[in-house]
């Protein structure tokens, strides 16, 4: 279906007459329900207006509570008050006009010059290329328009005397919220209206109202519309009683101050008895409208709780346009904590009974399933009919008592809602969303619990862990959401990353610590490991037997490998090379089958998103077996130092240290020259920054040379598994440098960071060097230098992640909906051309890859 | 200003051609992205309202191109 378009929205000023046109009802009374209980006429609730109680008839459309959409009345204000969000308008007219012959406070001449100024306005009726007229005087002013009208109502301000009738300006005063003084004493609003009902139109348009739409005077009220009972309804309490609406009670009191002001005037009461009233009538109107008018003390309720009128309903993040209107909250949706499941695949979520009796998926009745559908609304348990939509799109409950009478209306085209059962395609979401693959469409199990379960390793992408997170669970409803689901959103589809084609879902920690003892060298099982190792991956098949009645660890693997694989690539350690589906050298690790992925990348390309999941899988399943098998576990003894590391250890901190004071003592006799564009002092700082984490640089590598796989926590830092050689370092060398914003720590009081160093050392020590490790422990001093580090590190940190979370967001809202259009150009959603090739060389990072890899494999 | 290396060519089309682009895009010519007249190139083109400009960007021998459809202003 083609939307209308719509050219322009016009907001506008209602009239009096508007008003009265508009409204079905005078309200005459300030009550609400008499003693019996039911709506006075004339009154707050009056039947007119529409009805929400049950059983009553509107008496303007015959309507009952459900189809009556309720009906405006109004109410007349014996004299008139000020509409309080225009007074500052109000004012800005008041200035711009003579007091006396109300005319606007320019000359003929000047008013010729203000029209060529602001064009907007005064280019009227103009035809356009189809001779059809066009009225521009509704067209948006532009921005210089406005600014020229700001310095208009600047100048017209300052003008002494009438150009017209020649009368001396009185000064004129507005005081907050709708209070207007000319020359000291007060305007009632009945002399403001007068006044502004005397400007005529040419002058309203110079001033940069339409007069067609909107007649100044029309900004001070003389008649109120009052909304219908459905936009303020009352609520029976449980003890029968009624509590009234904000708005009913706002009103009631309008009306009740408006009845007094009527019989005051009527029996002549004294001016300050009548001021006083009207005073406060203007009180009522402008809390009626906000109440947190600035300079407006509160309208409060009995309770003294304030009350809630039209501005705040509207306004702010609990208001109907944030939160009702652009808030959306769907049906047949699910939210609770997560937690793991091993068994489960990456493409299944565990969803707890509970869930799953209560979501539904629609089942279309038709001529060929509709004894299926019989057979669903007979069952007495788990997956059965919650609801029946029938033709005319009614929703029935079903319920046991109704079932016969169910079963007798079913015909084609009805739709069952039947509770989620095994394999329903479900979305599956995480927030925060900032991906496409932070929702995804899982399959449906049906799991005992209260918790939502996935495989780890789609953790990743929603980027999920277990310590309490919750996660929300969509059911989609219609066909084309199912089928863009299942064909465009599930894990399997995603395996690599639209951004730079790495894969997704990979093997990670103990799956690679459990690679690496299965696919290593010498690496041998027994026949009864081998046998229960391959059926715990469902295969029934024992690879081929070495001389010593063994089978290797990469035979294993092999196994779950498609025969026909011809695979070879570097690894960190090496290079692996896999033929015919059988890996003859190398090791499996993070490159092949971690987050580097080029193994499974190949498979997903060449095999698929079924094969490159199930064998994911396996890959997981074995690795963690051979790690359970082997055992794979850290504990300080990884971390004792050798003799001879210890050795190299003070040697390298001393040297280090030592080329550092070289250094400033080459500063210090004026024998170090600057680096281009930094200060002697600054180069000075660099360089020493350079050097001592070169000391970093010289215990990795000594560490690296001196330690085997024998040791765990180095194995598990070689294979990626966990832990990084800078941790090892950390703990068994020595700390090194401390930085605050990449320079040395510097601040403190005469030139020193702590009083315990002398004042401007050159000691390394005195500005963030640390020689000892973690296993050592820190002295003081050093204790303190670490400190200033991690803060550092940790504010940069969070700071970084605010900021760049913010900026990423304005980003996918500014592009959110661009698309690449069939040319393989970029579009907006009106159609406007954003880029002529997509990213300017029309490629997909995700197919990139695949490009890659069949230029090699051609090669 | 209007003949510096950085600066990539500019070429007014012809209207006939810049409809055959639109078509090409299937939008119509005020869906491209805008220049203004007073643009330095643009002056130096001559080229008024309403006409197709085609920039020709060539980023180390990757070429690009892009069109500006002109404004007043």
């Amino acid at each position: 279906m083609q939307a209308e378009i719509i050219d322009n929205i016009r907001f506008t000023t209602i009239s009096p007459d508007m008003i009265k046109k508009m409204s079905v009802a005078k309200l005459i009374v300030a009550d609400t329900y008499n003693e019996e209980g039911y709506p006075i006429d004339g009154g707050l609730v009056d039947q007119r207006l529409g009805v929400i109680d049950p059983g009553l008839k509107c008496k303007t459309c015959g309507g009952r509570a459900k189809s009556c959409p309720g009906h405006f009345g109004h109410l007349e204000l014996v004299r008139p008050v000020i509409h309080p969000e225009f007074s500052k308008t109000i004012y800005l007219l008041l200035q711009s006009t003579c007091h006396s012959c109300h005319r606007i406070l320019l000359t003929e001449e000047q008013v010729s010059d203000v029209k060529a100024a602001i064009k907007s306005f005064f280019v009227e009726d103009v035809p356009d290329e189809n001779g059809t007229t066009v009225d521009i005087t509704s067209l948006a002013t532009t921005i210089e328009d406005s600014d020229n009208r700001l310095a208009l109502f600047k100048k017209l301000k300052a003008v002494k005397k009438c150009p017209y009738c020649g009368t001396v300006q009185q000064k004129k005063k507005f005081e907050r919220p709708t209070f207007f003084y000319l020359n000291n004493s007060r305007m009632k609003p009945d002399e403001v209206h007068d006044w502004l009902s005397k400007i005529s139109d040419a002058d309203v348009k110079l001033l940069g109202i339409d007069p067609a739409a909107t007649r100044p005077e029309w900004f001070v009220l003389t008649t109120l519309l009052v909304p219908p009972v459905n936009v303020r309804p009352s609520i029976t309490l449980e003890s029968g009683e009624r509590s009234e609406d904000d708005l009913t009670h706002k009103l009631l009191d309008i009306i009740r101050i408006n009845q007094r002001l009527e019989q005051d005037i009527d029996a002549g009461a004294p001016q300050i008895i009548i001021d006083d009233l009207w005073e406060l009538l203007q009180y009522q109107v402008t809390t009626y409208f906000n109440n947190e008018t600035p300079g407006v003390p509160v309208a409060r309720h009995r309770s003294t709780r304030p009350l809630k009128t039209l501005a705040q309903r509207l306004k702010g993040k609990e208001g109907r346009l944030r939160y009702t209107l652009s808030g959306k909250r769907v049906n047949f949706s699910a939210r609770t904590v997560i937690s793991v499941d091993p068994t489960l695949t990456i493409n299944q979520v565990g969803v707890p009974l509970k869930i799953a009796e209560n979501l539904t998926t629609p089942f279309y009745v038709t001529l060929w399933n509709i004894d299926e559908a019989k057979r669903l609304i007979q069952r007495t348990e788990y997956p059965m009919i919650i609801n029946v939509i029938m033709k005319d799109g009614t929703r029935k409950r079903f319920t046991e008592t109704n079932r016969d009478e169910i079963l007798k209306a079913l015909e084609p085209g009805q739709i069952l809602e039947k509770q989620l059962v095994d394999n329903d395609l479900v979305l599956f979401n995480r927030q925060p969303t900032l991906h496409r693959i932070s929702i995804m469409a899982h399959e449906a199990k049906v799991l005992p619990g209260k918790t939502l379960r996935l495989n780890v390793s789609v953790a990743f992408p929603y980027n999920a862990d277990f310590d309490g997170d919750e996660m929300n669970l969509h059911v989609p409803q219609s066909l084309e959401a199912q089928a863009e689901a299942r064909y465009l959103m599930q894990p399997k589809l995603q395996f690599l990353s639209p951004r730079d084609g790495r894969p997704i879902l990979f093997a990670k920690e103990d799956e690679l610590g459990g690679m690496f003892f299965l696919t290593r060298d010498g690496a041998e099982y027994s026949k009864e490991d081998a046998c229960r190792m391959l059926a715990s991956v469902g295969i029934n098949e024992l690879p081929k037997q070495t001389k010593d009645g063994t089978y290797t660890g990469k035979g294993i693997f092999s196994m779950i490998l498609p025969k026909d694989l011809d695979f070879e690539s570097k690894t960190s350690s090496g290079r692996i090379a896999i033929r015919k589906g059988e890996l003859i050298e190398g090791v499996i690790d993070e490159k092949s089958m971690g987050g580097g992925g080029a193994l499974i990348i190949k498979i997903f390309v060449d095999y698929g998103p079924d094969v490159a999941t199930a064998i994911l899988a396996k890959t997981s399943r074995l690795a963690l077996g051979a790690a359970a098998q082997g055992g794979l576990t850290i504990s300080i003894r990884d971390y004792y130092n050798t003799e001879k590391l210890d050795k190299e250890r003070k040697i390298i901190a001393d040297q280090v240290e030592a080329k550092a004071m070289e250094l400033v003592q080459k500063y210090k006799e004026k024998k170090l020259d600057a680096l281009p564009g930094y200060t002697r002092k600054e180069t000075l700082e660099i360089l020493v920054m350079a050097q001592l984490e070169e000391a970093r640089h010289l215990a990795e590598q000594s560490l690296q040379k001196e330690l085997t796989t024998e040791n765990n926590a180095f194995l598990m830092s070689k294979v990626r598994a966990r832990g990084n050689i800078v941790n090892m370092v950390q703990m068994s060398m020595f700390l090194g440098q401390q930085a605050v914003r990449g320079r040395r720590p510097s601040r403190g009081y005469s030139g020193r960071i702590l009083p315990y160093f002398r004042k401007n050392s050159s000691n390394p020590e005195a500005k963030g060097y640390i020689k000892s490790s973690f296993f050592d422990g820190l002295s003081p001093t050093e204790f303190y230098m670490h400190a200033i580090g991690s803060r550092d590190s940790s504010m940069t940190k969070s700071l970084i992640t605010a900021v760049s979370g913010y900026l990423q967001r304005r980003l996918i809202n500014a592009m959110q909906d661009f698309y690449v259009d069939e040319n393989s150009s970029v579009k907006d959603a009106s159609g406007a051309l954003i880029q002529t090739v997509y990213g300017g060389d029309g490629v997909d990072p995700m197919k990139e890859r695949v490009a890659k890899n069949k230029m090699q494999k051609t090669a | 200003m209007v003949a510096r290396e950085l600066i990539p060519e500019h070429k007014l089309l012809s209207e006939s051609e810049a409809k055959k682009i639109a078509k090409e895009f299937s939008i119509t010519l005020d869906k491209f992205p805008k220049i203004l007249e007073s643009d330095p190139q643009i002056q130096k083109l001559g080229a008024k309202s309403g006409r197709l400009i085609q920039i020709n960007r060539n980023d180390d021998g990757k070429k690009y191109v892009a069109y500006r459809y002109v404004i007043k202003g």
